[in-house]
């Protein structure tokens, strides 16, 4: 330990005292030097000096306290210098690859540790050259290695990423009391950098640190791995219009492999492809092409099956997730006759901008046209069947045929169209009237089969006021389960003008057939009551029939009776639409999260929603979540929970929950709830579909760490970045060690090579010894000249 | 498609071979058929989508002017199906002169059976200021000459409800222009009612002048004004006021001669007023459908646009 002394300033005068003080300084030396060697009286040489001797301590006194100096005095001890090694822990590290083609892989990890016992006598030479050796493991961030674990660096390596530029960046920060750095050894596979813009970064920041960066490589150049390197998806779709999936599929070691990569959706495979797999690191396109039949959020993945003797399987699957939105609704109204009934349908479907509507309304009879004015300028447009039940049939979302008599329009003949276009996932409702259900028009067997009643019999209207029973079915379902919850049912509502006596179809049970309005009189030769409305589920589509065309009146009256603030009318036909349409906020019970994809250590928020059956937010409803991975379990049952509980909803029909600290992964939040007539079984939700509702989503790593595996990059950049940095470029796959005279920089013979371990100021102006040494020696200098008889 | 099935489709329909040749050779043509309106059939030779069923009319029942009576194959009473939907075309009454063109109406409704597929009832009914029946048809025609007098706070506010339900109001004046105290009258009673709404001219772009017809002006009686006034709101007409005398121009004698002469266009002008009332009467059961775009283009590009 050493004494270091050193002056420093307390206070420094101001710019123009400070040039005043340096010519009074200047002026009383050159004074004294003047005197000093020519004396106007004859004094001794010895006196002549006291005195400019007298004079300068006085000048330095003046200084002293001008300047308000102290004296400093430290203890110092040499600093030493530092070697931090930063050892990569991310996943990649535990890959197997080989030198040779045919080699048996060893695992990077394991080549690092047997290069890291290498190098022990290095190790011991550097802490003998004075170096402070620092180990660091980095993945996604850094940590110290101590301990036993310094010394064998023996871990598993499963970080999500590599993030080597924040690593290095964090040596870059100030730290006073530390050894200075003087070099970095960075061992590692080399895949820090998954683009080019972040190995400029990394290189930028290892130039930053200004010491050499030596660098060992652990990896090997043959590799056995296929993986899903990029996919490229919209995060939104439009239900039933084609989205494009796209994906690159790199191998390595597995050049001309036949394999098939398979698009799955919430586990299920949706669709696949034959792929012959190219040369080592050249990336295959693969394209699905997909068009949503349902709305919601969906986990889509793309996946690769496992190759024999692969390194990894974690890179083979890739999810991501899609919301799939519906587009504007496609609505088809054609009406045989317009009449009031016409009129509300058409104004509430126009009124919501969701809905793109296309009318085609029959506004003239035969018989019309036989007296008609052929000079009168009509806005009548030709009916183009062709186009509408043959061109453009598919892009409509729901068809409505109101009291339309399809034989007299040559409708009839497209019926085939219409039934194939239900089983393809289309929605279609047939109203009645005075025109729909008495010629027959909708009897051909391929769509009758598809109808909830039998229109292979004529039923013409009959004009008899009534109001309809709600059936048991109809309690419960989403288009009239409203009018269960009202007070008196369909009593408060107005009554009916007419129906058309329809029978149900004898075969419904196997379309899924349901009434849920029925006459309350009429009844069919079976004794049942006469289905008013009914709906059915034939194939991937659904259709509904209501055999009256006057439900206009739920809408227009004097009395009428608002239902959760709306209109009977609006309540029926709204959730008529949702219903056909498969709307899933057609539910008493929503499930949202806020975001469909989270980054690991985000916070995932569940929110959850009731309804009343009148599409009202339902208050203190009790609902059960649970949380588990999408993938089933290994028994291919659903995976184990990892959170449930229970919800009261509050004023507002709302719950949510937080999660935290989700690990990566697809997962499935549900909620079920109960409606209020009692338990509901299995059966009724799955029938139902409302009482339980879920909801994916997935928790990303924020790189992906395995998307490349292949180590030849990784060896290449790690190579640039200690040439780059006057380091050495080392390999463990050679058998390198890490050498004893590793690359750092020259130790500083600066201040800054020390460390001060102890620090002392002595104040030399403000005390009574600075006062006596200013008089004295102004004072003695005054008195010698005067005895000497000058001035 | 599938392929026109003849012996099936006779099947279906019960229409008899002779009736289906027309038919058939229309099906699948290639070219699209008369639109919103079935496809011609060749000549004049109508059929019908079904036999002929149901009671024969008594002679007194029948009215001799009523097309109905000329089409062998209808089961029509008076010209209208007993198991049609019709519609109603009610007027208002009140204390007052609430009926000054007796009839209007049932010409209206003798003219949109004869040209148009709505059915209207024979005879439009009468209701009361005020009374639960103006709830029965989302259609009101109020007729006045002269003044609207006060209806009463319980009649109001049923009109209020029926506009804000979703009914039209056509309110009509039978002055025809030359005395303006009944659409004064009117659109005080208007602002009482839909005080937030404004009483404005209908524009001529207005979907109501090519509902069915293409007109320039809404003719009546007199063609004093060259515009209706309206209360239109959110998307939808609730009032009209028609100013010169659309009953007026209506109204026919006991004859069947019309009651009044229209000024100054004679007949043609009754044509044209006859044209916008059955316009009204189907932008009251259709909205706007001929706002649509398919319309709107097709219409385009048949220049038939005006």
């Amino acid at each position: 330990m050493n004494e270091r002394w050193s002056l420093a300033a307390g206070h420094v005068p101001e710019t123009i005292v400070l040039v005043l003080l340096a010519v009074a300084v200047l002026m009383a030396v050159g004074e004294g030097l003047a005197a000093f060697r020519r004396p106007r009286a004859p004094v001794a040489r010895r006196v002549a000096a006291g005195l400019l001797a007298l004079r300068l301590a006085a000048l330095g006194a003046l200084l002293a306290v001008a300047f308000e100096l102290t004296l400093r005095v430290e203890q110092v001890t040499p600093a030493g210098r530092r070697l931090v090694v930063l050892v990569d822990a991310s996943a990649s590290m535990a890959l197997a690859d080989a030198e040779q083609e045919g080699d048996e892989p060893q695992s990077r990890q394991a080549r690092l540790e047997a290069a890291w016992q290498r190098s022990a006598d290095a190790r011991v030479g550097w802490r003998d050259d004075g170096l402070v050796v620092e180990v660091r493991g980095f993945d996604l961030g850094s940590r110290p290695y101590t301990g036993e674990l310094a010394e064998t660096l023996a871990v598993q390596p499963r970080g999500e990423g590599s993030d080597l530029a924040r690593a290095l960046g964090e040596l870059s920060q100030p730290e006073p009391d530390r050894a200075p750095l003087a070099g970095v050894v960075v061992i590692s596979d080399g895949l820090v950098a998954p683009d080019p813009a972040a190995d400029a970064q990394v290189r930028a920041v290892a130039e930053g640190l200004g010491v050499p960066v030596t660098t060992l490589s652990a990896g090997a150049p043959h590799i056995r791995d296929v993986s899903v390197a990029q996919v490229r998806a919209g995060e939104f779709a439009f239900v039933e219009n084609v989205v494009e999936l796209e994906a690159e599929i790199v191998a390595h070691g597995l050049s001309g492999t036949a394999t098939t990569v398979e698009l799955r959706r919430n586990g299920l495979p949706v669709a696949s492809q034959s792929l012959r797999l190219g040369a080592d690191g050249v990336p295959s396109e693969v394209r699905f092409e997909v068009a949503p039949d349902r709305v919601g959020q969906f986990v889509y993945e793309i996946a690769v099956p496992p190759q024999p003797r692969e390194a990894t399987e974690a890179n083979n699957t890739r999810a991501f997730v899609v919301k799939v939105l519906r587009d504007k609704v496609r609505v088809l109204h054609v009406a045989g006759r317009p009449d009031w009934d016409v009129r509300a349908l058409r104004t509430l479907l126009r009124r919501d901008p969701n809905v793109e509507l296309l009318s085609y309304y029959i506004l003239r009879g035969l018989d019309d046209i036989a007296r008609e004015d052929t000079t009168a300028a009509l806005s009548l447009i030709p009916f183009p069947t062709d186009e509408l039940f043959e061109e453009q049939l598919g892009s409509f979302d729901l068809i409505i045929l109101h009291n339309f008599d399809s034989v007299l329009h040559q409708v009839e003949q497209y019926l085939d169209n219409i039934a194939q276009y239900v089983e393809d996932g289309g929605a279609l409702v047939l109203i009645g009237g005075d025109l729909a259900f008495g010629d027959l028009g909708y009897a051909l067997p391929e769509l009758a089969a598809l109808l909830p009643v039998d229109t292979r019999t004529r039923a013409p209207l009959e004009h008899e006021p009534f109001r309809p029973s709600l059936t048991e079915a109809g309690r419960r379902h989403p288009i009239t389960a409203w009018l269960a919850t009202a007070d008196e049912g369909w009593a408060q509502l107005p009554a009916l003008d007419d129906h058309n006596p329809l029978s149900t179809n004898p075969r419904g049970e196997t379309i899924g057939a349901a009434t849920l309005l029925s006459h309350p009189d009429d009844t069919d030769p079976r004794g049942r009551g006469r289905p008013i409305l009914a709906v059915a589920e034939p194939g991937r589509g659904r259709t509904m029939v209501l055999s009256t065309g006057s439900t206009w009146r739920l809408g227009f009256a004097p009395d009428l009776p608002l239902i959760d603030g709306a209109r009977p009318y609006d309540l029926l036909w709204l959730s008529a639409v949702r219903w056909l349409l498969r709307d899933d906020s057609s539910g008493r019970l929503t499930l949202e999260t806020d975001k469909p994809r989270y980054r690991v250590g985000e916070t995932v928020e569940l929110q959850a929603k009731t309804w009343s059956a009148g599409y009202a937010p339902e208050p203190g409803i009790a609902v059960s979540w649970s949380l588990r991975p999408l993938a089933p379990g290994p028994d291919g049952q659903p995976a184990k929970a990892l959170a449930e509980g229970q919800w009261t909803t509050d004023g507002l029909g709302r719950a949510r929950e937080a999660l935290q600290e989700l690990p990566v992964g697809a997962y499935v939040a549900s909620a079920r709830r109960e409606l209020a007539e009692g338990a509901v079984s299995a059966d009724d939700a799955d029938g139902l579909g409302e009482h339980e509702v879920r909801r994916v989503f997935i928790v990303e790593p924020p790189g992906r760490e395995l998307a490349e595996v292949d180590a030849d990059p990784g060896i290449t950049r790690l190579a640039a970045l200690a040439e780059a940095t006057g380091g050495e470029a080392l390999s463990a796959v050679d058998g390198d060690a890490l050498p004893r005279r590793i690359p750092l920089t020259e130790p500083q013979a600066d201040r800054d090579g020390l460390r001060v371990d102890a620090r002392r100021d002595l104040p030399l102006w403000n005390g009574w010894v600075a006062l006596l040494l200013l008089l004295a020696t102004f004072g003695g200098e005054w008195l010698l000249r005067r005895r000497q008889g000058e001035p | 498609m599938r392929p026109t099935d003849l012996t099936r489709r006779a099947m279906l329909t019960g229409l008899s071979a002779a009736a289906l040749v027309p038919a058939a050779s229309l099906a699948r043509s290639g070219t699209p058929s008369r639109g919103s309106e079935p496809p011609s059939p060749p000549g004049d030779a109508a059929i019908p989508a079904a036999p002929p069923h149901g009671p024969w009319p008594d002679d007194d029942e029948l009215d001799p002017f009523d097309p109905g009576l000329f089409d062998p194959f209808t089961a029509r009473v008076g010209g209208v199906d007993p198991s049609t939907i019709t519609i109603d075309l009610p007027q208002m009454r009140y204390e007052g002169r609430w009926n000054p063109r007796a009839g209007a109406m049932r010409v209206l409704a003798r003219e949109l059976r004869l040209r148009t597929r709505l059915e209207p009832v024979l005879e439009p009914s009468e209701v009361p200021a005020g009374s639960a029946e103006l709830f029965a048809t989302p259609f009101l025609y109020v007729a006045g000459e002269r003044e609207l007098p006060p209806l009463g706070a319980p009649a109001e506010e049923a009109l209020r409800r029926f506009i804000d339900l979703g009914g039209l109001i056509l309110f009509d004046a039978a002055d025809g222009g030359t005395d303006p105290g009944f659409v004064r009258d009117v659109k005080a009673l208007l602002g009482r009612i839909a005080p937030a709404s404004e009483v404005a001219p209908v524009g001529r772009d207005h979907v109501l002048y090519r509902s069915f017809y293409l007109i320039d002006a809404p003719m009546g009686r007199t063609r004093t004004h060259d515009h209706v006034l309206g209360i239109q709101d959110e998307g939808r007409l609730k009032a009209l006021v028609m100013r010169n005398d659309l009953g007026g121009a209506l109204a026919e004698t006991n004859e069947g001669l019309p009651a009044y002469p229209c000024t100054p266009g004679g007949n043609v002008q009754r044509e044209w007023a006859i044209r916008f009332g059955v316009n009204i009467l189907l932008y009251a059961t259709c909205t706007d459908y001929k706002a649509d775009r398919a319309h709107v283009e097709t219409l385009l590009r048949s220049r038939r646009w005006r």
